[in-house]
């Protein structure tokens, strides 16, 4: 069991497209949210390693699964590594369930809740992570890339969430039209390798969404 | 020999009965790959299923689960192969292996998808999955459902085995190392629910090794007498090497210290093997059964919270229509909101079950019962009391009810007994007698009593146990009858001690026509629950009567070291969960009543709905709407858009000015004046989008400029939006999508709005939107924000 006690607010304010010192109702309205939000998620994580078998034009064979990792960033994201990390994580269904009951009495405390639990998301993949990076001290490992950077397809999220079976292990469904739930879930890929790896994030040229994206049109960056 | 009897004669023939284990595992071993169908190998190469069959068998096997886990509609899409031809192929394949050794059970494992509210398929439509699978399968000797998270599911499942066939059924659940389900889902709750929708035995599988679902095992036979069933994984897996922890020998060896717990039924589930089975029946060669002791208790249950009768429980009762003109208007409007709100009130009030009722003549009360229960169910824990006079909304309501609920009611007459007590027993529900028959009213306590013994008497010779039957007294106005109200009195003690039932009873018509009615109100319920009530049906937001049942469990001893009373009189968070953060508030003292603009800009919503209140003694409502409301709204959300103002503090006094208009609406009502409309806007998340955060933001802003919205929620088909749009002829429509796969299906709606000529405007937004995209599909306006979408609002009703 993961235990989460504290949320990364400053995280959230973000996402609440806060700029600069929130104002105080904001962060009374924070505190307030988080606590009862943390009274009610049950995070989880679970992952997988996995071979690759074969790196071609067609995508990222993996040992053992029907899984192909398919795009041309994955591809660059995986160079040189001789596996992956297949990895989802989720708070569970009480996070969604309470931004629900916000959403019927306090509109304000549903977008807070909503944000904290986007932040809380991330923080259990660190956890995830720090515990994967534990788990290979001899290794070296890339960053998480999760479907929907760059041209790495949500589609394969299907084949992923068997590959991982986290309906089972986590709890995290796909709904018909492809998206996680409960809500607040994630997965990723971390490439494994022998050799030294690019370990930085790459900027806003390589996603797809860079036209879209909400930190952008404000002038900001998801990785400020 | 029927199928139910064969599987009770396995049962008594035998200490333990011994299932398979791990299938997936075997498979995988022989070379499957993730992500690839295991079921359909019962046609590619039934050998291979037929060896691993024998292999558990000649290990010792007696119900061997078919390889059906994962044989449903959503699962064999796209394979070419149906349900039926599967089920039958696999079927086939373990009877043979099975022979007169074994039985062939139907195994069903979740559909693979996430029930609604928080996924997107029905629970009708989950029925109808598992039915397809039930009715594939007449070859089967028994059902098996299991590896379920979601006790929703799990009912689905359940429902479609009983309903479709004869088959004897075990139920298991897949628990956390914190004793729920990833869904939430508790032991009890779970015990609770199954026992009473008449599973054969319960239990889990998966997830954790024996030690580990020790604490589990244990808490579950305190709470049900039905076999317990165990079937483990081999430990926990190493994500690395991706092997289980324990071997066959230790595995069979921390099954032992379960037996005492009750368990019947034992198997392995991910990562055991014939040789686990074989080990383990070893182990236990020559130790006895323990059946657990436990004394049956009054309890209901949704799935994350069980109330358990043994103290009194305020039943809250202001989910009803009677006498309440705005709750008749939410009801003849579709707002289910309203009703919501209703329930957190009493819930943050200290309320520990909701009665629902919404029956009124001009509307379908099926219907609308249906999605009452699912709308309140998806926002609290509450278990519900379902209160309708008539069995086709009571079935429909128990239908769809996510646990165990109390149904309001039955009676001494035939009639009522015959139509009422057969679906509390099909839906394992509880139940409210009411003390009256074709007679009326007996005048007497002897008179109700002796209808309490006959209901009592009538559930019991249908299998529905003795606590699941609540009676109620029935109290009569004290102003019209006043010597009747000692007989209610009388009655119900004799109920509760000599029939050892638990009482239930309506309170406040005690005081009809008198004044000071809570006063009135208050001592009677003292009184009844000084002779033996149980559950109180009270308004929760009345102080007194909550402070009654609290003061009441104090004296008794029932709340140990005062706790619950104090938490709940000094101030600290126990029942203010709901509300508590109006501390954040800090108002300026006794601000005039022409600050509202202030209080409005400043989100203060208390402040807000006071200074309406007062400004309404003095001034018309439109005076109020239009010089004060709007241009408060107006200035925050200038300053919103130059980023003086966040998101958050926009919305914050959205509520606020939100909070004034249900005051200014409340007048209206009183008054009998009109409504304030600007005209009609709908509202959608796009088919195949379930986050509707932002929708609901507009949906909050356009409210306060006065538009009616009707708000058709999350994962909306393009029909029913254009649906909405013709009916109600509406000016504009407005789209929300948040995801790029989702984009496709708000495209899809825009040109089934323009097909048909709907004479409307559509405004698109949502995260991924871009202006160029909402033109590329053809909507007539992209809005980034919410403020944006109201200004283009007021520029089409203007």
């Amino acid at each position: 069991m993961i235990n989460l006690k504290k949320i990364d607010r400053e995280e959230a304010f973000r996402y609440m497209g806060i700029k600069g010192e929130p104002p105080q109702a904001v962060i009374s309205e924070a505190e307030y949210c988080e606590k009862l939000l943390l009274e009610c998620i049950s995070p989880k994580f679970h992952w997988i390693t996995a071979g690759i078998s074969d790196h071609s034009e067609n995508g990222i064979f993996l040992s053992g699964h029907k899984l192909i990792l398919k795009g041309n960033d994955i591809a660059g994201h995986l160079k040189g590594c001789s596996g992956v990390i297949l990895l989802c994580a989720t708070l569970g269904a009480g996070a969604d369930k309470l931004i629900r009951k916000f959403q019927s009495e306090d509109m304000a405390k549903a977008l807070i809740a909503d944000s904290l639990a986007s932040a809380a998301a991330e923080q259990v993949c660190d956890i995830a992570e720090d515990e994967i990076r534990r788990r290979f001290p001899d290794k070296f490992l890339t960053w998480r890339f999760s479907p929907g950077y760059g041209d790495f397809p949500l589609e394969c999220q299907k084949d992923m969430l068997a590959a991982l079976d986290a309906s089972r292990r986590a709890g995290i469904f796909l709904t018909d039209g492809g998206l996680l739930t409960p809500t607040k879930s994630v997965t990723a890929v971390i490439g494994v390798s022998e050799e030294p790896v690019n370990r930085s994030r790459k900027g806003c040229s390589g996603c797809n969404i860079r036209d879209k994206c909400n930190f952008r049109k404000t002038g900001g960056h998801c990785n400020d | 020999m029927t199928k139910k009897e064969k599987f009770r004669r396995l049962l008594s023939e035998n200490e333990f009965v011994f299932l398979d284990g791990g299938m997936g595992t075997m498979l995988q071993a022989k070379g499957l790959k993730t992500g690839e169908l295991p079921e359909l190998l019962n046609i590619t190469s039934p050998d291979m299923i037929e060896e691993i069959h024998s292999e558990y068998i000649s290990a010792g096997s007696m119900i061997v689960y078919s390889n059906t886990f994962g044989c449903n509609r959503f699962k064999l899409n796209g394979t070419g192969h149906s349900v039926g031809e599967i089920i039958s192929a696999a079927l086939k394949i373990t009877k043979r292996s099975c022979g007169n050794k074994a039985l062939a059970a139907l195994d069903i494992g979740p559909t693979g998808k996430l029930l609604e509210p928080a996924g997107d398929l029905s629970f009708e439509e989950a029925y109808d999955v598992f039915k397809e699978q039930v009715l594939a399968a007449s070859d089967a000797d028994i059902a098996v459902i299991e590896t379920m998270s979601d006790l929703y599911e799990l009912k689905a499942a359940l429902l479609a085995v009983k309903e479709n066939s004869d088959l004897p059924v075990i139920c298991t659940m897949t628990f956390e190392e914190n004793m729920r389900t990833f869904t939430g889902c508790s032991v009890s709750s779970m015990a609770v629910t199954l026992e009473g929708l008449g599973a054969d035995a319960i239990g889990v599988n998966c997830s954790l090794g024996p030690k580990e679902l020790e604490p589990v095992i244990s808490e579950l036979s305190e709470w049900t007498d039905l076999p317990i069933v165990i079937k483990p994984n081999a430990g926990l897996p190493d994500p690395v090497t991706n092997k289980y922890g324990l071997g066959a020998e230790d595995f069979a060896e921390s099954m032992i210290p379960l037996v005492k717990y009750g368990i019947k039924i034992i198997g392995g589930c991910c990562g055991t093997t014939p040789e686990f089975i074989s080990k383990t029946i070893k182990k236990f060669s020559g130790m006895k059964y323990i059946p657990q002791k436990r004394s049956a208790q009054a309890a209901v249950c949704t799935p994350v919270k069980t109330v358990v009768i043994d103290q009194p429980r305020i039943i809250g009762e202001r989910i009803n229509p009677t006498g309440k003109k705005l709750f008749k208007e939410a009801l003849r409007n579709n707002d289910t909101d309203y009703i919501i709100k209703q329930a957190m009130e009493q819930i943050s009030a200290g309320a520990d079950i909701l009665d629902v009722n919404v029956g009124l003549p001009e509307i379908d009360e099926k219907e609308m019962m249906v999605r009452v229960v699912k709308a309140l169910q998806s926002v609290t824990d509450l278990p519900l009391q379902l209160d309708s006079t008539r069995p086709d909304v009571l079935e429909a309501a128990l239908k769809i009810y996510n646990g165990k609920p109390i149904v309001n009611s039955v009676n001494g007459e035939e009639n009522s007994l015959n139509t009422i007590l057969p679906l509390v027993k099909k839906y394992g529900a509880a139940v409210v007698g009411l003390t009256l028959d074709e007679n009326g009213i007996p005048k007497t306590a002897e008179g109700r009593f002796a209808i309490a013994e006959k209901i009592l008497d009538r559930a019991l010779k249908l299998g529905i146990p003795r606590s699941d039957v609540f009676i109620d007294c029935l109290t009569l106005t004290a102003s019209a009858e006043q010597e009747a109200v000692m007989e209610t009195i009388k009655a119900l003690h004799r109920v509760k001690t000599e029939l050892g039932l638990k009482t239930v009873l309506g309170v406040s018509n005690i005081s009809f026509g008198l004044p000071n009615r809570e006063l009135v109100n208050s001592c009677f319920l003292q009184m009844a629950l000084a002779n033996g009530l149980d559950l109180p049906i009270i308004n929760p937001n009345a102080a007194l009567m909550t402070g009654a049942v609290r003061a009441y469990k104090l004296l008794t001893n029932i709340d140990k070291n005062s706790a619950e009373f104090i938490a709940a009189y000094s101030g600290s968070s126990f029942t203010a969960s709901i509300s508590s953060s109006a501390a954040a508030e800090k108002p300026k003292n006794d601000m005039p009543a022409d600050d509202l603009p202030y209080a409005i800009e400043n989100g203060l919503k208390a402040e807000s709905a006071k200074l309406t209140r007062k400004l309404l003694e003095t001034k018309d409502t439109m005076e109020i709407v239009d010089n004060m409301l709007i241009p408060a709204l107006d200035k925050a959300g200038a300053e919103f858009e130059k980023g003086k103002l966040f998101l958050p503090q926009l919305i914050m006094a959205a509520g606020a000015a939100q909070a004034s208009f249900e005051v200014i609406k409340e007048h209206l009502s009183r008054t009998g004046a009109g409504g304030v409309s600007k005209g009609k806007v709908v509202l959608a998340t796009v088919k195949g989008d379930i986050h509707d955060i932002g929708k609901n933001i507009v949906k909050v802003l356009l409210e306060n400029y006065g538009f009616e919205v009707i708000d058709l929620g999350k994962d909306v088909p393009p029909e029913n939006i254009l649906e909405a749009a013709v009916k109600n002829d509406v000016r504009l429509v407005g789209l929300s999508a948040l995801m790029t796969t989702t984009l496709a299906s708000m495209e899809e709606t825009v040109k089934l709005l323009h097909q048909n000529n709907v004479n409307c405007k559509i405004v698109v937004g949502g995260a991924v939107l871009t202006p160029e995209y909402a033109e590329k599909i053809g909507a007539d306006f992209y809005a980034k924000d919410a403020k944006e979408t109201v200004d283009i609002a007021k520029r089409i009703y203007s």
